[in-house]
């Protein structure tokens, strides 16, 4: 298994700060266009490997 | 454990295998995330930790998770903080226990743990793995190389689908 060891000498810590009305509005735009290039990949990925059945 | 059926990712995760390594032996062990409860503050030690993580519990907002090995499940490796934002998960905090910080860190790898945790948050809630969160700016290009996280403006970052489910099988078995 391929851990993600982080170096030694450095310490991943995480402290987010509350997103403003706009950084979100902002985010879930781009968010919304990648979930629908996600599914349209996953359509057409399911779509060809459908048999054809002459 | 499974996906409900009605997220969009055709993704079963069965059993969990994350693992932390340490540090002095190589050895790996494995570990597990458990939710804590108000019942749980009193074995969080506040001089312990860099954040207030009793306030954090008591947030109802917010769900705290803590990451142990399963042979030693009252030894707190690290904690994670996250909200459920409907269509994402945010990321509030992390932080490592004091022994897997700095150089004479015991332990490598909680941190990563804990985000593919995160991320399998996500996609368990149909939210297709994305994850947002703050990162110091030193620690951008690092996330996006270790986790693959997507620099969006300032200091935020998010972790979208593909990075995400990446991150969840090096730490899950499928």
């Amino acid at each position: 298994m391929a851990l993600i060891r982080e170096p030694k000498n450095v310490d991943f810590t995480v402290q987010s700060k509350p997103w403003t009305e706009e950084e979100l509005r902002d985010f879930r735009k781009l968010m919304n266009e990648l979930k629908a290039k996600n599914a349209k990949r996953k359509r057409s990925t399911s779509t060809t490997s459908k048999k054809v059945v002459v | 454990m499974k996906i409900s059926k009605n997220t969009p990712l055709d993704f079963v995760i069965d059993k969990l295998t994350n693992s932390i390594e340490n540090t002095y032996t190589g050895e790996v062990f494995d570990t597990e995330i458990v939710r804590m409860t108000l019942s749980d503050l009193k074995i969080i030690k506040k001089t312990d930790w860099q954040f207030d993580w009793g306030k954090e519990i008591k947030d109802t907002t917010k769900e705290v998770y803590k990451l142990s090995t399963t042979n030693n499940p009252i030894i707190i490796q690290g904690l994670l903080s996250i909200e459920d934002k409907q269509d994402h998960i945010f990321m509030h905090l992390i932080e490592s226990s004091k022994f897997n910080k700095g150089k004479d860190k015991v332990y490598l790898g909680v941190p990563g743990n804990l985000v593919a945790f995160a991320c399998k948050v996500s996609v368990d809630k149909g939210y297709e793995g994305f994850l947002a969160f703050d990162a110091k700016s030193a620690l951008i290009k690092h996330y996006q190389e270790t986790l693959h996280a997507t620099h969006f403006r300032g200091l935020r970052m998010f972790i979208e689908t593909n990075a995400a489910l990446r991150l969840i099988s090096r730490y899950f078995k499928s």
